[in-house]
C-alpha cells in the first residue's frame, strides 16, 4: 500500500465530511458573477494597498494615489494568474492520482477538489481576460524522476503551501472595504471554497509524513524542496510584467528591488508565518525556507 | 544589458550558492548530475529574464536548457 492510499485511508472521515459541504456549496461559476462591462483601475481600488508588492519601497512611497490603484489592479490580475497557474498544476496532479489504481476508494472527495479547483480558475480567468490578461507563469513544467511516495508528499505539501499563502491574501482583501465589490467578491468566494481544502490538505500531509518511511536523505532532500517552494511561490509575487503593465520602469530591476526590501521580507515572514508554525508542529520542516525572507 | 562575462559570473554564483561542496564547471551538467533540480528553476529564470532584460517562456523550455552553465549560455545568453 503506498503512503498516500495509506493516509487517503487515515483521513476518510474528514474527507466524507468535506464532500458532503462540497456538495451543499456546489455553486455554478458562469451565473454567479455579473460582471461590469469595464473597470477603472484609476479610481477603484482591486488589491489591498498593504499587500502590493511595492508597499514599503521607496517606489510606492513616490507614486500617488492614482498610481498605486493602478499598480494594485496590475498585481491583482498578477494575483489571480498566479491562482490559475497553481491551480493549473493541481489539477494535473489531482487528475493524475484520481481512480490511480491503489486509491480508486478514495476518488469522492478528490472529484470535488478538481471540480472546486477548476471553477475557482473560471472566476481568476474571467477577470484576467476581461479587464487585463493572465500573466505568464515562471513554473517549468518539468516532470522528476523521484519514488511515488516522494512525489505524492511534495505535490500536497506544496499545494497546502501555495494554497495558505493565498488563502491568507484571500482573507484580508475579502474583508477590505476600501476594495471594489468584484475584487471583494472572487477573493470572498475563493477563501470559502479554500477552507475545505485546507482542512483536507492539513490533516492529509501530517497523515503523508507519518506514513513515509524514507531515509535521512530522503528528508533531508524533501525538506530542502519544499524550502526552496516557499522562496520559489513567494518570487512568483513580484512580477516584472505586473510592473511594466502599472507604467513603472525597469521592471526586472523593480522586482529585484521589491523582493529584498526589509518591509517586503517582513510581510512574507508575516504571511507565512501560519503555514511554516502547522509544518514545524507536524514535523515536516525544521528550520525557515532559506532566502524566503 | 549585462554582457555575456557579466552573465556567466552571475550564474555561477547562484549554482555556487547551491551546490554545497561540489566543485562546479561551466560544462557540468547541473540537472543531469542533480547539483541543481527543478525546484530550483523558477528562481533560475528569474534570474535569468532579469539578467538579459527579456522574457522566458517557459512553455517553449527544454530541460537541456538547463543543464550547465555552457547550455545556459548557449539558450540565453547575449540579447534575445
Amino acid at each position: 500500500m503506498s503512503a498516500l492510499a495509506t493516509a487517503l485511508a487515515q483521513v476518510s472521515e474528514t474527507a466524507d465530511r468535506l464532500s458532503r459541504l462540497s456538495a451543499r456549496a456546489h455553486q455554478n461559476p458562469y451565473t454567479l458573477v455579473d460582471w461590469p462591462s469595464a473597470v477603472d483601475p484609476d479610481r477603484d481600488w482591486y488589491g489591498t494597498p498593504e499587500y502590493v508588492s511595492l508597499h514599503g519601497t521607496p517606489v510606492w512611497e513616490g507614486l500617488d494615489d492614482t498610481a498605486r490603484r493602478r499598480v494594485a489592479f496590475h498585481e491583482a490580475a498578477g494575483f489571480f494568474s498566479l491562482n490559475i497557474h497553481g491551480e493549473k498544476a493541481l489539477i494535473q496532479g489531482l487528475a493524475a492520482r484520481l481512480y490511480r489504481s491503489d486509491l480508486a476508494g478514495s476518488a469522492g472527495y478528490l472529484h470535488h477538489f478538481l471540480d472546486e479547483e477548476n471553477k475557482h480558475s473560471v472566476y481568476f480567468g474571467g477577470f484576467c481576460t476581461r479587464y487585463a490578461r493572465v500573466h505568464r507563469s515562471r513554473q517549468a513544467p518539468f516532470g522528476t524522476d523521484r519514488p511515488r511516495d516522494v512525489d505524492d508528499l511534495l505535490f500536497f505539501a506544496k499545494t497546502l503551501i501555495f494554497e495558505e499563502i493565498v488563502d491568507h491574501y484571500n482573507r484580508v482583501q475579502a474583508r477590505d472595504v476600501r476594495l471594489h465589490p468584484l475584487a471583494r467578491f472572487i477573493n470572498d468566494n475563493h477563501h470559502r471554497e479554500e477552507a475545505r481544502h485546507l482542512v483536507f490538505g492539513r490533516r492529509l500531509v501530517t497523515a503523508l509524513w507519518q506514513a513515509g518511511q524514507w531515509d535521512a536523505r530522503t528528508v533531508a532532500e524533501i525538506r530542502d524542496d519544499l524550502g526552496r517552494f516557499v522562496t520559489a511561490t513567494w518570487r512568483g509575487y513580484y512580477h516584472p510584467d505586473v510592473y511594466a503593465d502599472a507604467g513603472l520602469d525597469d521592471p526586472w530591476e523593480l522586482a529585484e528591488t521589491a523582493w529584498s526590501a526589509p518591509a517586503q521580507r517582513a510581510h512574507r515572514r508575516r504571511v507565512s508565518a501560519d503555514c511554516l508554525r502547522f509544518l514545524a508542529t507536524a514535523g515536516v520542516l525544521t528550520e525557515e525556507p532559506a532566502d524566503a525572507f | 544589458m549585462r554582457s555575456d562575462t557579466e552573465i556567466r559570473a552571475e550564474l555561477r554564483t547562484f549554482v555556487r550558492r547551491h551546490a554545497g561542496q561540489v566543485a562546479v564547471t561551466d560544462d557540468m551538467p547541473l540537472f543531469t548530475l542533480r547539483v541543481l533540480r527543478s525546484v530550483h528553476l523558477p528562481e533560475l529564470i528569474i534570474l535569468l529574464e532579469r539578467l538579459r532584460g527579456a522574457p522566458i517562456d517557459v512553455e517553449q523550455l527544454r530541460m537541456g536548457d538547463f543543464d550547465g552553465i555552457d547550455a545556459m549560455m548557449a539558450s540565453f545568453g547575449g540579447r534575445p
